[in-house]
């Protein structure tokens, strides 16, 4: 069932960013100032809002978690960090790609980048605690906590960004933004056909983990009936023995 | 509830300030840091407030670090969780407390570090000090309630201090930014004021956002759980 769920996310994922590949470089206008490099907003803004929505979905599985003490919604959280973690980071060298053509450097402490560096150390922290060998059930409670927790900062995150002045272009304002019809279109469509390829990264993460405790359990069980059994008689080597 | 906090926080305060060892080491590493950073600095030079201030709440987070972990080893060493479980109070007594007994400690320990920002890192009290004292209060509230909930998480880990700065700081930032930025009102001369209100509503919020997380997940990370 979960197979043929990624399989067809993965499919509409691969035609709806080839769609956005046309879109992209053939119908959307090339920006005056930045030119070419700024082809990469239209990666880099879905990354941004997809890698969110998926420590989201990582906060409402670890509540789930806590709530309902089911293995798996922990699982899922993990992929879901893991996810999130790949396209934080993703976003954050394509936002430095960008910022060295558009500002001169290479990292600026501009807040909205500041506070997304800062969710990428929490998530990180909560990687770091999930590698620490204890036992599961309060592996998953402790990452749980911290997923959690880590979410709840979000909120501030954006507050600081809109708080504080800033020098990240605003692209969907209240008022129009600062982006043409076209260019608006292209990064609709791009962040529609990552969706599915965020969709199709979180379920193939969550199936790899759900096979790896499967097998885990299925070696525990074949090592406890391996000692509960007699062992065989084996052969005598040599003679002396 | 409040009956059983406020003993675990004597009980801790007590524990803290007549055998001292931990809260010598908490103070030492702050002390050290802003010493240490004032090396950096040429004969005559004086560091900018909000460098100052930095170095100031840097110390504070280092302290608090080791001060929840202290608080918490104690009932490791001992092998006494499973008493403080068994109180008749809810558990959430136990965070409250530590939580008290943390800021007091770390409130404590700022007491230090304050006259060695200025001796060390060259600092003048400005007009606007006031502002830096809300800051302390509001910073040392957070630092209380956030270090409380995850000082616990760290329980029985090796390496528990690593562990707590990997996953604290991070979480700590906004408050961080917040309180840095009114400890420097407190430093300059003439300083911008017009933010000041909306860096105090941002530590008010992550207060508000620990506190309440503190409340409804300590059951979760302090459990009879090895």
């Amino acid at each position: 069932m979960l197979h043929s769920k990624i399989a067809i996310s993965a499919l509409l994922g691969g035609l709806s960013l080839a769609i956005c590949q046309w879109l992209v470089f053939a119908w959307a206008p090339e920006e005056k100032v930045m030119g070419l490099v700024q082809k990469i907003f239209y990666m880099h803004l879905p990354l941004a809002w997809w890698g969110l929505v998926s420590f989201a979905t990582a906060c409402a599985a670890s509540l789930l978690c806590l709530i309902r003490h089911d293995r798996k919604y922990d699982l899922f959280s993990a992929s879901a960090v893991e996810t999130g973690m790949l396209f934080c980071t993703l976003t954050l060298v394509t936002g430095s790609i960008w910022g060295r053509h558009s500002w001169g450097v290479w990292w600026t402490w501009d807040p909205r980048l500041t506070t997304a560096l800062i969710l990428w150390f929490i998530y990180a922290g909560c990687m770091a605690l999930r590698s620490i060998p204890m036992p599961e059930h309060r592996k998953a409670s402790l990452c749980s906590v911290v997923t959690i927790v880590g979410f709840l900062d979000v909120p501030l995150v954006f507050l600081s960004a809109r708080l504080w002045r800033s020098i990240h272009p605003s692209v969907f304002a209240a008022n129009g933004g600062g982006l043409d019809m076209q260019m608006a279109v292209t990064a609709i469509a791009c962040v529609a056909a990552f969706f599915f390829i965020w969709l199709s990264l979180l379920l193939i993460r969550y199936r790899q983990l759900l096979l790896s405790a499967r097998l885990d359990s299925i070696i525990f069980e074949q090592l406890f009936k391996a000692e509960q059994e007699p062992a065989p008689k084996t052969k005598k080597l040599y003679a002396s023995e | 509830m409040l009956t059983a906090a406020i003993a675990i926080c004597k009980k801790d305060l007590l524990m803290v300030f007549t055998h001292g060892a931990g809260l010598a080491q908490a103070l030492l590493l702050g002390l050290l840091l802003v010493f240490l950073f004032s090396l950096s600095l040429n004969a005559g030079d004086r560091l900018s407030p909000q460098a100052a201030a930095a170095m100031f709440w840097l110390a504070s987070a280092f302290c608090q670090v080791l001060v929840f972990n202290m608080l918490y080893a104690a009932e490791e060493a001992e092998k006494a969780r499973l008493g403080l479980l068994m109180l008749p109070a809810p558990v959430q007594s136990v965070w409250l407390g530590k939580a008290a007994a943390g800021m007091v400690i770390l409130a404590a320990a700022q007491c230090v570090f304050i006259p060695a920002v200025f001796v060390f890192l060259g600092q003048k009290m400005g007009e606007f000090w006031t502002l830096s004292l809300a800051g302390i209060l509001i910073g040392d509230l957070g630092m209380a309630a956030s270090g409380s909930l995850l000082g616990a998480l760290s329980v029985g880990q090796s390496g528990r201090e690593s562990l707590l700065s990997i996953v604290l700081f991070p979480l700590l930032t906004p408050l961080l930014l917040s309180v840095v930025k009114l400890a420097s009102f407190g430093l300059e001369a003439d300083p911008m004021l017009e933010n000041a209100l909306r860096w105090i509503g941002l530590a008010v919020a992550f207060d508000s956002i620990f506190l309440g997380a503190g409340l409804v997940l300590f059951p979760f990370v302090y459990n009879g759980e090895d």
